[in-house]
């Protein structure tokens, strides 16, 4: 496979590919008649699942450094450029995404009936605002992929969602935009004092990564900023209003690329930006431990608010709230372990909630509504559905051979060592996933069948089939064989654990006391 | 060749556009004079003005082809490329504003052809304002511009609210012309010249006189009142909502373009030494409009002022670009005015297609479901939204994107905090236009059958909407030529913070 991924120069056009071959999709999905869309946005999403598959066999595993790179100049005068690369971090992050959007093109196929060229369209749109994101090693270039996927999904929301949609429409927009735009000027900020001890403009990664060190007083400004526009897009407790809004209003495929892909940016941003550039800040006492709280709190909090909801999409909407504090947790533990468990919860909620969602949207599309109470008995109706929802689930939930489990565990084993109180109460929110996701289960597929239009659904046909047996399949294999997936992120995550280690550097630690020291 | 300032012949060549243009606006009045009858004539004058524009054009590039290496202090009309691009800024705003008042006149039955000379006739005024390396030029060229528009804003005779605009600018307008020629006064008293070069060599040292301090603040005020800055705002909403809506777009884009060039001119070579001195009161002016402009723009409930109160926002930053005083902020403001100056034309454009009899009642109800009746209008309102709020892949990013540089390279953090957050708020009222057009339902399907935009609109709301994709992404060019504009003004100082 390396043989003839070499032969065709793979690595040199793949990265411009996934970006360029979205957008070059627009013109067909716009141009051709309405009833063309969906299979034209089929065939190019499954042309760049096919594209990026690649990378899987093509990435070498052994280097942390930077991998596929292109670059061209954008704005010299600037020294902005447009440079894409790819490590262990984004590598995963890339072929969720890749294999995530042909399956929401596919689960809208009879929910959008209306508009379809602009929806297929903006789909196309948002896949190259979010590989931008995750590939993007210029600052400027991240900013620009991070705020142009904002406008598909608000238009996603806004258009064809439920009926609260405007107001989930612009709270989304205006909490994602209240977070970037300060780390907007975070990052120009950065640009000047970087172009101060070197001499010359320049917005690449590596520059800021140089540059970080010497920020001094700056740096808890600058690292604040990042923080916000991150922790708003996790959500991390706190500013996780905006998301079962968003989730509830939106349609299927809305949905699931929100839980999918859309909140592993925020995590995404910390793992390769804020705790990197500013460690001494990010890993300061105070800093940790508003962050552990914020995350355990998450996952507390937002499995007992789970636990109540009477909307089923409401229910795993929060439920995102307490798998991603999960990820936070493992992030700022900063072990080997506890950040591979965070990468492997990162795909493997992609997985496990993406499928969640579109077996609600399914369910949604025979009955019209979402409330846990109007089901009831489907497993005599419907088992093949009902299957499949038992084992996502049991995957979301955590049990062992099942991708949950080896996420959910590395963090906490990676974990337990830096903060074990924190850990412990963590834990207890593997168990109330449980009683949630399995109380709600009980309600929905057994019980009795007591409503009687319950009693003629049909099952899933092989369209739906197709739809989610790949991920129950990618759940399986996550969870009985991680071992191809963590080796590839193993290199990406020393690295991060290296970076993130409070800097060494006395320069800076008389920087961070020095304020402290001229108080009186 | 080059142009030699010397003898009277290169007079006349280094102030060829403004001759060309002069010559053509009284060439067209001269026809109207004779053929003012119906809509064919308002047509036959529009056209010949779009020619004129064209001519001018041709001038420009001619003067800019052969503008000479070392001027020379001193001079009252300025041969740099800062000239050149202002200039070149403000025909192309012209032409785009002509363009939308072609179709506009005859659907609103204002088809006395007058419109356009005293179009060519402000647009003299701008050129004028934006050579002027003297003071008294500098006024010259204000008050033909202003005259001409007072009138344009009073044209709709039959509309009490046009006339009300037109009294309103009229009188605030006189006022503030008042103030500026005695700043001038007190300026030319305290430095001994109205040379801008002069001047700034007399104030080198930073050793303001007090009448001079007097004189400078005049200048202030009379320019935020041209500028539409807060506190000096007062006239815009009313005299934006009350003309007709071409006019409201040609103030809003050229009446200010030229208002800033001129004012970042006598900022950098006049009294740039003195920057900190003036730098707390700008800073005032800048975070008063950008913070009333977008709150008060928040609750507006029709198009049209909600666009008026945008644009004091948009004063507010353009007046953070000069805050710093240094080339870099000078770039980052001409390179936003091409920006806001394509965008609010383009708006108010398809504003003024949208709406009937002055568009005063146009609210965000009425263009429900504008998408499902014109996807292509409601495509090019979205964009234009989308670049007045700042967001990538448009132009507005990218200036603002440029004045926030120039604000944090001169240590000004805290003021990019503002306009970004004043920029968050302003999503407040972009989003719900395009909200309205996208996602609420279509509310009669026939309101939006005669509704589009007339033959030459549609080319100028065509043009506008590439330009400001285009230059989204790919701004380098358009960069460098905003960077050579502001590099190559006179600076009376050593800026204390260089640009980059």
């Amino acid at each position: 496979m390396r043989d003839f991924l070499t032969s065709v120069a793979y690595d040199r056009w793949i990265l411009n590919a996934l970006i360029l071959i979205p957008l070059a999709g627009i013109i067909p999905v716009v141009f051709a008649p309405p009833a063309r869309a969906k299979t034209i946005a089929m065939v190019v999403t499954v042309l760049e699942l096919v594209v990026s598959l690649g990378l899987w066999w093509g990435f070498d595993p052994t280097t942390a450094a930077m991998q596929f790179s292109v670059t061209a100049p954008w704005l010299p005068q600037w020294g902005i450029n447009y440079t894409l690369g790819l490590d262990g971090l984004s590598l995963f992050m890339v072929l969720l995404t890749t294999a995530i959007m042909p399956l929401a093109v596919l689960s809208s196929f009879r929910y959008i009936s209306e508009r379809e060229k602009l929806y297929y369209a903006l789909l196309l749109v948002l896949l190259t605002g979010m590989l931008g994101v995750f590939l993007a090693l210029d600052m400027f270039l991240f900013y620009v992929f991070w705020e142009v996927m904002l406008i598909p999904m608000y238009f996603i929301i806004g258009i064809w969602g439920g009926k609260n949609r405007l107001y989930a429409a612009i709270k989304f927009f205006i909490y994602t935009m209240a977070g970037s735009l300060l780390m907007l000027v975070a990052i120009l900020v950065m640009m000047f004092q970087a172009s101060k001890t070197s001499g010359t403009a320049s917005f690449a990664y590596d520059a800021f990564l140089q540059a970080a060190p010497r920020l001094d007083a700056l740096a808890p400004w600058l690292f604040l900023a990042f923080a916000l526009a991150f922790a708003i897009k996790v959500p991390m407790f706190p500013f996780h209003t905006w998301l079962p809004d968003a989730h509830v209003e939106a349609p299927t495929a809305g949905s699931v690329i929100l839980a999918s892909i859309l909140l592993k940016m925020g995590t995404y941003g910390f793992l390769r930006f804020a705790v990197p550039f500013f460690p001494s800040v990010a890993l300061s006492p105070m800093v940790t431990g508003i962050v552990v709280s914020c995350a355990v709190i998450g996952i507390v909090y937002g499995a007992l608010v789970a636990m109540v909801q009477p909307d089923v999409k409401k229910l795993v909407a929060y439920s995102s709230v307490s798998h991603l504090g999960f990820v936070m947790l493992g992030i700022w533990a900063a072990t080997l372990q506890s950040v591979q468990g965070a990468l492997m919860i990162m795909i493997g909620h992609g997985l496990s909630t993406g499928a969640l969602f579109l077996l609600i949207g399914m369910l949604y599309e025979r009955r019209h509504t979402r409330e846990i109470a109007a089901y009831g008995g489907l497993a005599r109706v419907i088992p093949v559905f009902s299957l499949i929802l038992v084992v996502t689930s049991l995957a979301s939930i955590g049990l062992p051979g099942l991708n949950g489990f080896v996420g959910e565990f590395l963090v906490l084993l990676g974990s337990f060592g830096r903060h074990p109180w924190a850990t412990g109460v963590a834990t207890t929110g593997v168990i109330f996933a449980a009683a949630y996701l399995l109380w709600a289960i009980q309600r929905i597929i057994f019980n009795r069948l007591d409503q009687p239009e319950n009693a003629h659904l049909h099952d899933l046909s092989a369209r739906e089939l197709w739809v989610v047996l790949p991920l129950v399949a990618g759940m399986v294999w996550l969870g009985l064989y991680p071992k191809p997936v963590l080796d590839r992120m193993d290199t990406a995550a020393k690295r991060y654990v290296e970076l993130a280690k409070p800097n060494p550097e006395p320069q800076a630690e008389t920087a961070l006391t020095r304020p402290a020291a001229e108080q009186p | 060749m080059q142009i030699d300032l010397t003898t009277p012949a290169g007079t006349i060549f280094a102030l060829l556009p403004e001759v060309v243009l002069s010559v053509a606006a009284l060439a067209v009045l001269l026809v109207v004079s004779w053929r003012h009858q119906g809509a064919r004539d308002s047509r036959l004058a529009g056209w010949l003005s779009l020619i004129s524009l064209a001519l001018t054009g041709a001038a420009l590039g001619w003067v800019a082809l052969h503008s000479p290496e070392e001027p020379g202090l001193g001079q009252m009309i300025a041969l740099d490329t800062f000239r050149y691009v202002g200039s070149g800024l403000i025909l192309l705003v012209t032409t785009g504003s002509v363009l939308a008042s072609l179709g506009y006149l005859e659907r609103e039955q204002l088809v006395a052809p007058e419109y356009y000379v005293l179009t060519l006739l402000a647009a003299v005024g701008m050129l004028f304002m934006v050579n002027a390396e003297d003071l008294i030029v500098l006024f010259l060229g204000l008050e033909t511009m202003s005259v001409a528009v007072y009138i344009l804003a009073g044209y709709d005779r039959g509309s009490a609210f046009s006339a009300e605009a037109a009294l309103k600018y009229f009188l605030i307008g006189a006022f503030a012309s008042g103030f500026l020629l005695y700043g001038i006064a007190l300026v030319y008293g305290a430095a001994g010249s109205s040379n801008l070069s002069l001047i700034g060599a007399q104030f080198s040292q930073g050793d303001l006189s007090l009448m001079g301090k007097l004189g400078l603040g005049l200048l202030f005020v009379g320019f935020g009142f041209k500028v539409a800055a807060v506190p000096f705002h007062m006239w815009a909403p009313d005299v934006y909502d009350g003309a007709p809506t071409p006019v409201s777009g040609f103030m809003a884009t050229a009446v200010k373009s030229a208002a800033f060039l001129a004012f970042a001119r006598v900022l950098i070579t006049g009294f740039q030494s003195s920057a900190l001195q003036w730098q707390p009161i700008l800073l005032g002016l800048a975070v008063a409009s950008m913070v009333l402009g977008n709150l008060v723009a928040l609750v507006q409930k029709t198009l049209k002022r909600m666009l008026a109160y945008s644009s004091i926002a948009h004063a507010g930053y353009l007046l953070v670009a000069l805050v710093p005083g240094t080339p870099l902020g000078v770039s980052a403001m001409t390179f936003y005015l091409l920006g806001y100056g394509l965008t609010s034309i383009a708006a108010f454009a398809i504003v003024g297609a949208l709406g009937r009899n002055g568009e005063r009642d146009l609210t965000f109800a009425d263009i429900g479901g504008l998408a499902q009746g014109r996807p292509w209008m409601a495509f090019a309102l979205a964009v234009c939204m989308l670049s007045l709020l700042g967001f990538p892949g448009t132009i507005g990013f990218i200036g603002k994107w440029y004045i926030l540089a120039a604000a944090v390279s001169s240590g000004q953090a805290a003021l990019a905090v503002i306009v970004v957050v004043t920029s968050l708020v302003s999503a407040g009222y972009y989003l719900p236009v395009i909200m309205a057009m996208y996602m609420r339902p279509l509310r009669a399907p026939l309101v939006f059958f005669d509704r589009g935009l007339s033959g030459t609109a549609r080319i100028a709301v065509t043009i506008a909407v590439v330009l400001i994709l285009g230059l989204g992404v790919l701004p380098s060019r358009a960069l460098d030529q905003a960077d050579q504009a502001a590099a190559s003004l006179p600076q009376s100082a050593q800026p204390a913070v260089a640009g980059r």
